[in-house]
């Protein structure tokens, strides 16, 4: 028996346990072990708004400004974080460049600027010349670019295992390779049924299992239209520090960084797939050729590096906005889902869905980002 | 002829591999690591380890044992981390069918002796066949050709000169120089040739890629001048070019043996041979006989010839470490506690199957004896229809052994595309009797496998990233987690070996049976070669 139970130790589950336990809640952690976002992803601090995606989708603009704010925030979440944990995740607020290659994109992306701008974020533009002073590594393709001082990068191998060992010290129980089938609500406790056979009984829950919540919310008969999306990301070789900024392309897929030691590590979302027995995300040769060519275009010594490993990994997708709040069918089960940018926005999330879950002040309106939404969805 | 390697000529003898060139020279350090200067020399000497890239005319993380020494090229010891090239101007990008593309009925990808045997005998029954090879000159490890110019050494290197010009008569397509490096499900291959790369669509696919020595950590074992001993023989049967003057050999099994009278005979003092079983087992001996006498007396011969060249046989001795004296030299010592100075150590404690294209792809392994080894059925077809595996890639089985398995192979995706081809209830019988010698050759050799016990808590488990075992132990004990959460704790397995050598031995100290997840490439792959620019 826990008093509260949280499901999925991603990001988003650990940050949450580790709140709750500064809280001094008696919380369990259990994860099933396998295909997290947050083991493979590729550590960029997000925070301006994708160009691209305000191009495809003007219907979601409202979203996408209302959502914008946390991202500053989550940013600023991880730096308090590191501090906090005292330990070296590799984080560096150098700045993001989103790149375009022609005027009509330079204009569109001046325009967002100043959106971002009214909206208090820290966003500029430059031209080419300036471009060339701040990024010399940038290939002759790129006409001008929106430069975001609080984006960043990070190492989330370090930050995950510093999390993981924080959570060690507190003595939070934390449950790997334990995965749960299905929840039961009885009246005096909720029942998670492993797919062990086993069961473990909590006062309350926290969906924090990614694209793994749906069906954990739907055995409650909640609707949460989680869904696992693989995709690809690639890692070169080490060399000699050269790209400085988290650099993103305005309307292609590709975000580049390099990491402290030196390595070059390439995503931005080309698809991966599920395949085998196990549903093991599995990398696609043409997501592989198509995102590598692409960021030697942008940044043409990247083509005398060596690729040394590509892989995918399994993101979780919504509607793009947090999931965050009691389901109504059954309010002692919250949810704990970011929106797009996950790792960023992670800790953020963790600590705005632990005060929902001890009734305190979150510092966002959160109504937009109830699960209720979905059941109103539902039934029309 | 000469190179230029940092300001000082070094003599080029036409075909010879730059690893070749630099090691008749002397210069043994080849780059710098993370932890600074001093670093690495040859160690695989076949492309795996990636332990021998330097600067080549510019490019960082060219391999010295795969790239061919040029008159006139401009060599650089690998500083840490390496700068790249200036460039500005990128390729426009490229779609995947955007590449060049390849479709032979049957694609063999590796060119030892399972390869040739499957292509010869698939060629026969009348298919085309494409056969890939990575290295300049076909022939894998048994058949290791010499470079152009020399005569063949021995009836090895004739045998095998012979099969590849009896692959080419029958018109087998052979590409040389060409890195298979990606493999995606149903049947599709990456390939880097000259830096363009090739995707490959065959209807079938023989994967024949053979196998590399087990990696055995001990202190002082990424010193320049320690190297397998299968890198020491290449330089020498392919190249002439001994590894030292001064050699001791230390490991498991006759190849040591062998490469020990292949370099003595060339003028190199073989100081010892340390071998890690400990004794002639007489019944052993009588099954070898029985099962090949041939192949038996010439492996008593071996020893004789051991005996007359004066090189003393330690039996039962493991290296206990290896040290930099200050003249430059290497001091090893054995665990019998004599000591050795010597200008090369070569090492080989067995071998390991060449998986990663075949677990990229999805086919099913099972590990036995703490390796990962496809599963196939009596057709040599792997859990995945149209994808055969042979040879040393399945576990090592020699030279005959991969001849009949590849003719099996042959024969059978012959029949599966629709040719009649000939029985191979032959093959299949003397297939019995090679693996029948195999057990018995290595019930004579039987030794467990040293794992890490000759290491150290500072001695490196991980080459490439430099991971210790004391930081290894130290993550295992720090929490419940997989092989993966080990690896990404420590980073142990990142690096550009992709992990070849040090999982293994990290499954064996967690005492698990598993090996890290398969990646794409399989080796790694420049990005300018990927767009063909
Ligand atoms: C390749 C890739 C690159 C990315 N790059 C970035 C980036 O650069 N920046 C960024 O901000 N975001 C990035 N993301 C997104 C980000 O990784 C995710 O949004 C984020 O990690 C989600 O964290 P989470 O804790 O919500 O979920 P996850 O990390 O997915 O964790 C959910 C956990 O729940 C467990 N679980 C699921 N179901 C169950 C169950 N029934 N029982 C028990 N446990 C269960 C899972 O095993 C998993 O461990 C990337 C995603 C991918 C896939
Ligand atoms: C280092 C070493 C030395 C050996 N020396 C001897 C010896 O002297 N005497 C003896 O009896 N036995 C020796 N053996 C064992 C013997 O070589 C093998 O049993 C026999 O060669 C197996 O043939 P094979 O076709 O399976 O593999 P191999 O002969 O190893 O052939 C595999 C071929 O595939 C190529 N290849 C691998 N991966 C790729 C890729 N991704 N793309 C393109 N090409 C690829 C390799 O370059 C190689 O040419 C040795 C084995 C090794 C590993
Ligand atoms: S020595 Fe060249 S790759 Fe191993």
């Amino acid at each position: 028996m826990t008093d509260i139970a949280v499901i999925g130790g991603g990001i988003v589950g650990m940050c949450l346990a580790r709140e709750l336990a500064m809280a001094g809640r008696d919380v369990t952690l259990l994860d099933s072990g396998h295909h997290a976002g947050t083991t493979a992803n590729a550590g960029s601090l997000h925070v301006q708004m994708q160009s691209r995606f305000l191009r495809m989708y003007p219907e979601l603009v409202p979203n996408l400004e209302a959502s914008l704010p946390l991202y500053p925030e989550a940013a600023r979440r991880w730096r308090l974080l590191a501090e906090d944990l005292g330990a070296d995740i590799e984080l560096r607020q150098s700045g993001g460049l989103m790149v375009c290659e022609t005027a009509e994109h330079y204009e569109f992306l001046a325009q967002k600027c100043r959106r971002e701008q009214a909206l208090g974020l820290q966003v500029e533009m430059l031209d080419r010349a300036a471009l060339r002073r701040v990024a010399p590594y940038l290939g002759d393709a790129v006409h001008g670019a929106e430069l975001c001082a609080e984006e960043g990068k990070l190492n989330p191998l370090l930050a995950n295992e510093a999390l993981r060992r924080d959570l060690q010290a507190r003595g939070v129980p934390y449950h790997i390779g334990h995965r749960i089938a299905r929840i039961e609500a009885v009246r005096e406790a909720l029942l998670l049924h492993g797919t062990d056979g086993s069961v473990i009984r909590a006062g309350r829950v926290v969906l924090a299992a990614g694209a793994g919540s749906g069906a954990l919310a739907g055995s409650l008969g909640a609707p949460l239209p989680t869904v696992a999306e693989p995709l690809h990301m690639n890692i070169t070789e080490a060399t000699a520090p050269l790209i400085l900024h988290l650099v993103q392309h305005a309307e292609r897929m590709i975000t580049l960084k390099q990491l402290a030691a030196g390595q070059v590590v390439i995503g931005g979302g080309w698809p991966a797939r599920f395949a085998g027995p196990q549903d093991f995300p599995t990398v696609e040769a043409a997501s592989l050729v198509g995102n590598l060519s692409l960021a030697q275009h942008i940044v043409p010594p990247i083509g005398g590096l060596r690729l040394l490993r590509s892989w995918a990994g399994v993101n979780t997708t919504a509607d793009g906005q947090c999931i965050l709040g009691p389901l109504p069918q059954e309010p002692r089960v919250h949810v704990a889902v970011p929106g797009d940018a996950g790792y960023t926005l992670g800790p953020l999330v963790a600590s705005m869905a632990a005060a929902l879950l001890l009734g305190r002040d979150p510092g966002f309106a959160t109504d937009r980002f109830t699960p209720a939404r979905f059941s109103r969805a539902a039934s029309g | 002829m000469t190179l230029d390697f940092e300001g000082r000529a070094i003599a080029v003898r036409p075909g010879q591999s730059l690893a070749a060139a630099l090691t008749e020279a002397g210069v043994l350090d080849l780059r710098d690591t993370r932890r600074g200067p001093g670093g690495r020399g040859l160690y695989c000497g076949m492309g795996a380890c990636q332990d021998c890239v330097m600067v080549v005319d510019g490019v960082p993380n060219t391999r010295a044992c795969m790239t061919k020494a040029v008159s006139g090229q401009q060599v650089m010891r690998q500083p840490h981390p390496a700068p790249l090239p200036q460039r500005t101007t990128g390729t426009r990008p490229l779609a995947l069918e955007d590449l060049p593309e390849e479709t032979p009925e049957l694609l063999v990808v590796g060119g030892g002796a399972g390869g040739l045997a499957a292509a010869l005998a698939a060629r026969r029954a009348g298919v085309e066949v494409l056969l890939v090879d990575e290295r300049g000159i076909p022939g894998g490890q048994y058949y290791k050709q010499a470079m152009p110019g020399l005569a063949p050494m021995d009836a090895q290197q004739s045998e095998g000169a012979a099969l590849l010009a009896a692959c080419r008569e029958a018109g087998v397509r052979i590409l040389d120089g060409t890195e298979v490096w990606g493999a995606f499900a149903p049947l599709l291959f990456l390939a880097t040739r000259h830096g363009q790369t090739l995707r490959l669509r065959p209807r079938a696919a023989v994967l024949a890629t053979g196998a590399q020595e087990r990696a055995l950590p001990f202190p002082g074992w990424t010193l320049p001048g320690v190297m397998t001993t299968g890198a020491a023989q290449t330089l020498w049967r392919s190249y002439r070019t001994l590894p030292g003057r001064r050699v001791l050999v230390a490991g498991n099994g006759p190849l040591n043996l062998q490469v020990a009278l292949e370099l003595a005979a060339g003028g190199a003092q073989v100081v010892a041979v340390a071998e890690a079983s400990s004794g002639l087992r007489p019944l052993a001996l009588a099954r070898m006989l029985r099962a090949a006498p041939k192949l038996a007396a010439k492996g008593l011969g071996m020893l004789v010839t051991l005996r007359r060249h004066g090189i003393p046989l330690r039996r039962g001795r493991l290296l206990r470490s290896v040290t930099r004296t200050a003249d430059g030299a290497l001091l090893a010592e054995l665990d019998d506690g004599t000591r050795h100075t010597v200008d090369a150590v070569l090492c080989g404690y067995g071998f390991q199957p060449e998986t990663a294209l075949l677990r990229a792809i999805g086919a099913t392994h099972a590990m036995q004896d703490g390796l990962l080894r496809p599963q196939r059925d009596a057709q040599m077809q792997t859990s995945m229809e149209g994808l055969y595996a042979v040879g040393d890639g399945c576990g090592l089985g020699g030279a005959p052994a991969a001849l009949a398995e590849g003719e099996i192979a042959g024969l059978a995706a012959a029949r599966a595309l629709g040719r009649s081809a000939p029985s191979d209830a032959p093959v299949r019988a003397s297939l019995v009797r090679h693996r029948a010698f195999q057990d018995a050759l290595w019930q004579v050799f039987r030794a467990p496998f040293p794992g890490l016990v000759l290491a150290q808590p500072e001695t490196l488990v991980c080459r490439c990233e430099e991971v210790t075992l004391a930081q290894i132990d130290a993550a295992i004990a720090a929490g419940p987690g997989d092989i993966g959460e080990v690896k990404r704790r420590t980073r142990c397995g990142m690096g550009r070996c992709q992990g070849r050598y040090c999982a293994p031995l990290l499954a064996a100290r967690m005492g698990v049976d598993d090996s890290f997840a398969p990646r794409v490439p399989a080796r790694p792959v420049r990005i300018s070669d990927l767009l063909g620019s």
